[in-house]
C-alpha cells in the first residue's frame, strides 16, 4: 500500500506505529506538516520523539501505518526519502577529529556533491552559520554552540526540502540556542520545512505548530496560542504579599479556585474565569489573613500546557473546554 | 551536472575512503600501531624467539689428562656450539647443574688415549641437564655431531680404511643455516597483518557506532556496501604498506631472501588482508563497541595466527582436530605461501591453493559481515 502526498504537504503520517517487543514506543500517530512550516515535536524523554523521526527518515521500519516525506512513501522509496532530507541526530555532532571544512566536504560528497560546486556550497554555508574562514579549525576545538551550527550546515549542503532536527540545542547555552533558532527561522522563511524536537518549552514558542507526545501518543497538535487556550482554560493569577502560605490553605476551599501552588515567595492560583477575577481573589486572600496582597493576571505558558497534558497521561483526548465565553 | 548511478556510488565510496584517510592521518596512534609496532615486533621475534642455540656452556671432567682428551675438548670448544667454561672432577659437576652455569658436562674416563691407540671402542660420558627439554635435545644433537667429526678425524689419521660403509649426508636446503629468523619472518608478517587489519577495522567501524555517526551515515544515501568498501580501502593500502615494510626490514636485518615474484607476495597479502578486514568488520558489526571489539579482535586475530598458523608450532605435530581447525585459519595459508615465495622461490603454479583458500575465507566473511550490517537500526 503506497501513500500519496497531497501537494503542499512536506510530511504526512497516518497511524504511524512502532513496537519494540511488547512496548509500544509510538502509538498510531497521525499528522501533516506543511511546506515551509516549523513543526515542533514536544515530549518528555522516551515519549517517542526520536522513534517517530527515525521512522520518517527510513532508519526504523514502522510496525504499522504509512507516511510520506517530501512526496515519497517511506516504506516504498526509502532511498528517495534519504536523498531529499537533511538530518541532525540527537547524539552525533560531526567527526570531531576532522577539520571543519573536511566535515562539510565529506557530507556533501555523501549526498553526491562534487568538485567546485561542493566547495562553493560549503563556503556559502560556513558564511551562513557565521563560521566563515574557520574551515581549517579542528571541529573538536569549536564550542558546543558552533558545533551545532556546523552540524546544521552539514545537513543542508544538498539543499534538502525537509530537515529533521532531533534535539538540536540539547546542552547548548541560551545565547547559542537563540542564534540557532534564528537560523532555523531563516531556513523556514526560505521555504524549507523544519521538523524539530525539543524539550525546551521556550523554544517551542518559535514553532508554527506543535505536536505534543505523551507515552507514544500524539495528545495535542496545534499552534502554541491555541494549545494554551485549549489546555489551560483557567485564569492564571499570581499573588504577592505577606502571610500567603497560611492563607493559601483556606483560599483553596473557595468556590471557583481550581489549584493553588506556592511559587517562590508568591502564590500561583488557577481559577474559573467565570466565577473569580483578580480583585475577588485578592479579597479572599485578605479575608483569610494575608496582608498587603497584590494579585495580577499571568499568561499561560507552554509549560502549563505540557504539565496539564502529562498529568492527564496519554489518554489521547484534549480536555473539554470549561467555562469558555 | 548529473552523474550516472555508478559514478555517484564511486563518489560516495571515495568520500568514505578519503574521510577515513584523514582520520588515520590525524591519529598518530593508528599510524604508530600500523607501522612502528610491526618493526618492534619483528625485531623482538626475530632476535628474541630464536630457536638456535650456540656457545652452550659445558664443564669438562678430564680423568685421562692426555693429548687425546685435550683434543676432544678442543673439538667441542672450537665447534662454536659449545664453550668449555670450567674443568672439574666428575663428582663436582652436580652443583654446576643446580645453579645453571652449565647445561652439560663431558667426562673423559682414564685410559681414553690408550684405548684409542689400541684400537678399542672407548666410551666418553655426556651428562646433560634435562630440565629444559628443548635445550637438552639440541645439546644431544650437537654433541653427537661433534663426536662424529672427532671420530672421523681420528679414524682418518690412524685407520683411513675403516670408513663406515654407510653414511647419510644431511643437506639442508632453502634455509641452509637453519636460522629461525628466516623461518619466522613470514609467520610474523601474517601475525602482524592479522592483528593490525582486524584491530584497526574493528576499531574504526565500532567507533562510528559509538559516536553515533553510523546513524548519520544510514540516514544519508550512502549504501552499506559503500560504507564497508570506503572504510576498508584505506586499511587495505595501509596493510600492504605494512607487509612491504616488514619484508624490507626482514631483508635488511636478517638477510631474508626474496626468491619468488613480488606480485605474488602482494597477491597473497591482498587476499589475506581482505579476509582479515572482513573479520574486523564482522566483529565491529556484532559488538558495536570499541572496548569489546578490541578484545575480540585481539583474541580472534592473535591466538590463531600464533598458535595455529604454523608460525611457531609445526602443524604436522598437532593433534588431528587442531590440524583440521588450522585449515580454517587464513594465517596458515599466508605463512605457507610466504615461506614458499620468499625462501623457495615458488610461483603461482605451486601456491594457488593457498591463494584460493584465503580468497574463499575472504569472500565468505565479507558476505557474512555485510549481511549482518543492517542499514536500519532495528
Amino acid at each position: 500500500m503506497s501513500a500519496t502526498a497531497p501537494a503542499g504537504l512536506a510530511i504526512t503520517a497516518r497511524g504511524l506505529t512502532r513496537r519494540f517487543g511488547t512496548f509500544t514506543a509510538v502509538d498510531r500517530v497521525s499528522f501533516e506538516v506543511e511546506q515551509g512550516e516549523i513543526f515542533g515535536y514536544l515530549g518528555a524523554n522516551g515519549a517517542g520523539k526520536s522513534t517517530t523521526i527515525r521512522m520518517l527518515i527510513g532508519l526504523l521500519q514502522p510496525s504499522g501505518g504509512t507516511a510520506t516525506v517530501a512526496g515519497h512513501d517511506i516504506a516504498q522509496r526509502p532511498d528517495a526519502v534519504k536523498a531529499s532530507i537533511g538530518y541532525m541526530s540527537q547524539k552525533f555532532s560531526l567527526y570531531l577529529d576532522l577539520p571543519v571544512m573536511e566535515n562539510l566536504l565529506f557530507f556533501g560528497a555523501a549526498y553526491g556533491l562534487t568538485g567546485k560546486a561542493l566547495r562553493a556550497r560549503a563556503d556559502e554555508l560556513l558564511e551562513r552559520v557565521d563560521l566563515a574562514g574557520q574551515g581549517e579549525i579542528t571541529t573538536g576545538d569549536l564550542p558546543g554552540g558552533l558545533r551545532q551550527r556546523l552540524a546544521l550546515a552539514s545537513a543542508l549542503l544538498h539543499r534538502p526540502g525537509v530537515v529533521f532536527l532531533d534535539e538540536p540545542t540539547a546542552g547548548v547555552d541560551p545565547v547559542a540556542r537563540r542564534t540557532f533558532w534564528r537560523l532555523i527561522r531563516e531556513l523556514a522563511a526560505g521555504g524549507t520545512t523544519v521538523f524539530v524536537t525539543t524539550h525546551y518549552l521556550d523554544e517551542a514558542e518559535y514553532c508554527r505548530r506543535i505536536g505534543l507526545m505523551v507515552d507514544g501518543k500524539l495528545v495535542a497538535l496545534d499552534t502554541p496560542a491555541a494549545l494554551k487556550k485549549t489546555w489551560v482554560p483557567d485564569r492564571v493569577l499570581v499573588a504577592r504579599g505577606r502571610g500567603l502560605a497560611a492563607a493559601a490553605a483556606r483560599v483553596r476551599a473557595t468556590p471557583g479556585v481550581r489549584a493553588v501552588a506556592p511559587f517562590g515567595a508568591a502564590l500561583h492560583l488557577r481559577v474559573d474565569p467565570a466565577a473569580l477575577d483578580a480583585g475577588a481573589v485578592a479579597a479572599a486572600l485578605t479575608a483569610a489573613g494575608a496582608e498587603a496582597v497584590e494579585v495580577e493576571e499571568a499568561a499561560a505558558t507552554l509549560e502549563d500546557v505540557f504539565l496539564a497534558a502529562v498529568a492527564r497521561g496519554g489518554q489521547g483526548a484534549a480536555p473539554a473546554v470549561v467555562g469558555a465565553p | 551536472m548529473r552523474h550516472g548511478p555508478l559514478v555517484r556510488s564511486l563518489v560516495r565510496i571515495g568520500a568514505m575512503a578519503s574521510k577515513e584517510t584523514i582520520h588515520i592521518r590525524r591519529d598518530p596512534r593508528t599510524l604508530a600501531l600500523a607501522l612502528a609496532m610491526p618493526l618492534v615486533m619483528l625485531f623482538l621475534f626475530g632476535y628474541g624467539i630464536s630457536t638456535d642455540l650456540d656457545h652452550l656452556p659445558i664443564a669438562f671432567a678430564d680423568q685421562d689428562q692426555s693429548e687425546a682428551s685435550r683434543a676432544l675438548a678442543r673439538a667441542f670448544d672450537g665447534s662454536g656450539e659449545f664453550r668449555v667454561v670450567t674443568r672439574r672432577a666428575p663428582g663436582e659437576v652436580e652443583p654446576l647443574f643446580r645453579d645453571g652455569s652449565v647445561v652439560a658436562a663431558l667426562v673423559v674416563p682414564r685410559g681414553y688415549q690408550d684405548d684409542l691407540v689400541g684400537g678399542r671402542r672407548t666410551p666418553v660420558q655426556l651428562m646433560v641437564d634435562g630440565a629444559d627439554a628443548v635445550v637438552a635435545n639440541q645439546v644431544l644433537t650437537k654433541a653427537d655431531a661433534v663426536l662424529r667429526a672427532e671420530s672421523r678425524r681420528l679414524a682418518g689419521a690412524a685407520f683411513a680404511r675403516l670408513e663406515p660403509p654407510l653414511s647419510a649426508a644431511l643437506w639442508t636446503r632453502y634455509n641452509p643455516a637453519a636460522r629461525s629468523a628466516l623461518f619466522m619472518v613470514p609467520g610474523i608478517s601474517a601475525f602482524l597483518l592479522a592483528i593490525t587489519a582486524v584491530m584497526l577495522t574493528a576499531l574504526a567501524i565500532a567507533g562510528e557506532w559509538e559516536r553515533g555517526s553510523m546513524e548519520q551515515l544510514f540516514a544519508s544515501p550512502v549504501g552499506r556496501l559503500e560504507i564497508v568498501l570506503g572504510k576498508l580501502l584505506p586499511y587495505l593500502v595501509l596493510g600492504l604498506l605494512e607487509l612491504q615494510l616488514v619484508l624490507a626490514f626482514g631483508a635488511m636485518a636478517f638477510d631474508l631472501p626474496v626468491l619468488g615474484p613480488g606480485w605474488l607476495i602482494l597477491l597473497l597479502g591482498l587476499v589475506f588482508l581482505v579476509g582479515m578486514l572482513g573479520q574486523g568488520l564482522l566483529i565491529s558489526v556484532v559488538t558495536k563497541n570499541q572496548m569489546v571489539a578490541t578484545q575480540a579482535a585481539a583474541l580472534s586475530a592473535m591466538l590463531p595466527s600464533i598458535i595455529l598458523s604454523g608460525m611457531i608450532f609445526p602443524i604436522e605435530n598437532m593433534p588431528l582436530p587442531l590440524q583440521l581447525l588450522s585449515r580454517l585459519i587464513p594465517a596458515r595459508y599466508l605463512v605457507h605461501g610466504l615461506r614458499g615465495v620468499l625462501l623457495k622461490g615458488n610461483g603461482f603454479d605451486v601456491l594457488w591453493p593457498d591463494v584460493l583458500a584465503m580468497a574463499l575465507f575472504a569472500v565468505a566473511i565479507v558476505a557474512l559481515a555485510t549481511r549482518r550490517f543492517q542499514r536500519r537500526l532495528a
